[in-house]
């Protein structure tokens, strides 16, 4: 068993009188791709937040391989629903932009650039700035910018929330791809329980707000998972388990 | 049809203005106008290339002046901002204090100067600056500070300290709403020039302005406007320089 990247123990964060997460405990191993799932305002996002050092916690335990959270964590690739580019740098230029912040040349980093230029299928596009890309190509970007240093962590926060149906599902294998390319611990959170079970090792289904961990899925499924997944009998078992976790909480 | 090119656009421009010079030349003997009151526009010309070695001392000092005002301007007007961005508790103090200041017809301030500092250069470039300082200040406070907070926290998480966000972000970022800034503070920076001049001292176009009027000398008033006119089209080129070096990726600019 590898150990834990991540480790979230009795999270709570509360703005003001509301209670936005109580008594959240989860882990994420080394090289595991877990997902956050929940209905929106559940408080998945502000958990990434917590987790990257970016909010404070009420109270709880944060540690990121065994070392508490307490400010901003460094070398962490960041995608948000956003693509957040510089509208001024090509694509090429805000790939290595991540080079740059750390303080780094970028002409060491642009082989490796252009490798994942490559590798999401932006090539052709290198030159071009974001206005003359599609939402689906500049969020690609956004991922070319989080890999470029090959980071140990990698949080996504409903990256494809912003794309159409269509779209959304050709980022999701693309990712996957990407991904099995790097092998990366990706802490990713969604509210699209297809996107879950097709990117995660390993589903942490959320309750509505306050949010905590209702249940923990793992997923069996092999990889490479592509567009057949989808209609694998385990994969619609694993979906409907999902939907069962998110759904049974209305009831209650 | 296609729109009209630049080149065009600039021709039909050009015979509107010599339609309305040629309706100025003929039309205002025929309207009677005496000639102390609008002098022809021929007339100007030649009173301008008489006077050209005067016409070109005196703007070049009046735009050493606005110039020099403009880049104090903008220097303080950057470092204002940036106070204001970084020391959070600044803000609540110092724009309040530069709103109310800005209130102040700045212009009525210009005696002031002269009783103060004399009637040398400082007062005429004292007034430019602190005529362009607001519209630079204000501009700067958002082209530098209203950065994206995901962006800023993109950032950190990349490992990028505060300089490197500022150099590389910020900066850039504030590139277009500088140059906006220059547009509108660059004829602001000009009146305040030619008031002080105007007010003391002998030299600047303002002064020859002014030395026109005592002597009823309108073609020379009608000159020297000519040479403002001439500087203006000079600065505004510069800045449209500036913007096309610096925005090559505005889409507005990459279509054309």
């Amino acid at each position: 068993m590898s150990s834990a990247a991540i480790t979230v123990d009795g999270l709570a964060k509360s703005f003001g009188a509301s209670q936005a997460i109580r008594d959240l405990s989860f882990e994420v191993r080394e090289n595991e791709f877990v997902t956050l799932v929940g209905p929106s305002g559940c408080g998945k996002s502000t958990c990434l937040r917590i987790v990257a050092g970016l909010v404070a916690p009420t109270s709880g335990r944060v540690e990121v391989r065994g070392r508490p959270v307490t400010g901003p964590l460094r070398h962490v690739g960041m995608v948000f629903q956003s693509p957040v580019l510089l509208p001024w740098r090509n694509a090429l230029g805000n790939v290595l932009f991540t080079a740059e912040m750390a303080g780094e040349s970028p002409r060491d980093h642009q082989p490796r650039a252009l490798e994942l230029i490559r590798l999401a299928k932006l090539d052709g596009f290198e030159r071009s700035y974001p206005h003359e890309l599609s939402g689906g190509m500049q969020q690609r970007v956004a991922i070319c910018r989080a890999l470029l240093l090959g980071p140990s962590l990698l949080l996504m926060d409903e990256p494809f929330g912003a794309l159409d149906i269509m779209t959304r599902e050709q980022m999701g294998f693309e990712l996957q791809r990407i991904w099995s390319a790097t092998r990366t611990t990706v802490l990713f959170v969604t509210h699209s329980i297809t996107e879950a079970v097709l990117l995660s090792d390993t589903i942490v289904v959320m309750t509505a707000r306050p949010g905590t961990a209702r249940a923990v899925i793992k997923v069996d499924l092999p990889r490479p998972r592509d567009a057949g997944t989808l209609r694998d009998p385990r994969f619609v078992e694993l979906a409907a388990a999902v939907r069962d976790n998110i759904e049974a909480q209305w009831v209650e | 049809m296609t729109p009209p090119g630049p080149l065009r656009s600039a021709a039909e421009t050009a015979a509107g203005v010599v339609a309305l010079v040629l309706l100025w030349q003929f039309g205002a003997p025929a309207a009677g106008i005496p000639d102390y009151v609008l002098p022809l526009p021929s007339v100007i010309a030649a009173r301008f290339w008489e006077t050209l070695p005067v016409q070109a001392q005196h703007i070049g000092v009046t735009a050493a002046r606005t110039t020099l005002g403009l880049l104090m301007a903008l220097v303080g007007g950057v470092l204002l901002a940036l106070a204001v961005i970084y020391v959070r508790p600044l803000k609540a103090i110092l724009v309040p204090i530069l709103a109310a200041f800005n209130s102040i017809p700045k212009i009525a301030i210009a005696p002031l100067f002269v009783i103060w500092f004399g009637l040398g250069a400082e007062p005429k470039v004292l007034l430019a600056f602190l005529l362009a300082l607001f519209p630079i200040f204000v501009n700067s406070v958002t082209g530098l500070g209203e950065i994206e907070p995901d962006m800023l926290d993109l950032a950190r998480l990349s490992g990028g300290n505060e300089w490197r966000i500022f150099t590389k972000v910020r900066l850039r970022n504030a590139v277009p709403y500088l140059t906006d800034a220059l547009k509108v503070a660059f004829p602001l920076a000009l009146v305040g020039t030619i008031v002080g001049e105007f007010i003391g001292g002998n030299v600047g176009v303002g002064y020859l302005i002014l030395s026109g009027q005592f002597n009823l000398d309108t073609p020379l008033v009608f000159a020297c406007l000519l040479s403002i006119t001439l500087f203006t089209t000079l600065a505004v080129g510069a800045v449209a320089l500036l913007e096309r070096v610096f925005l090559r990726w505005r889409p507005s600019r990459r279509r054309r």
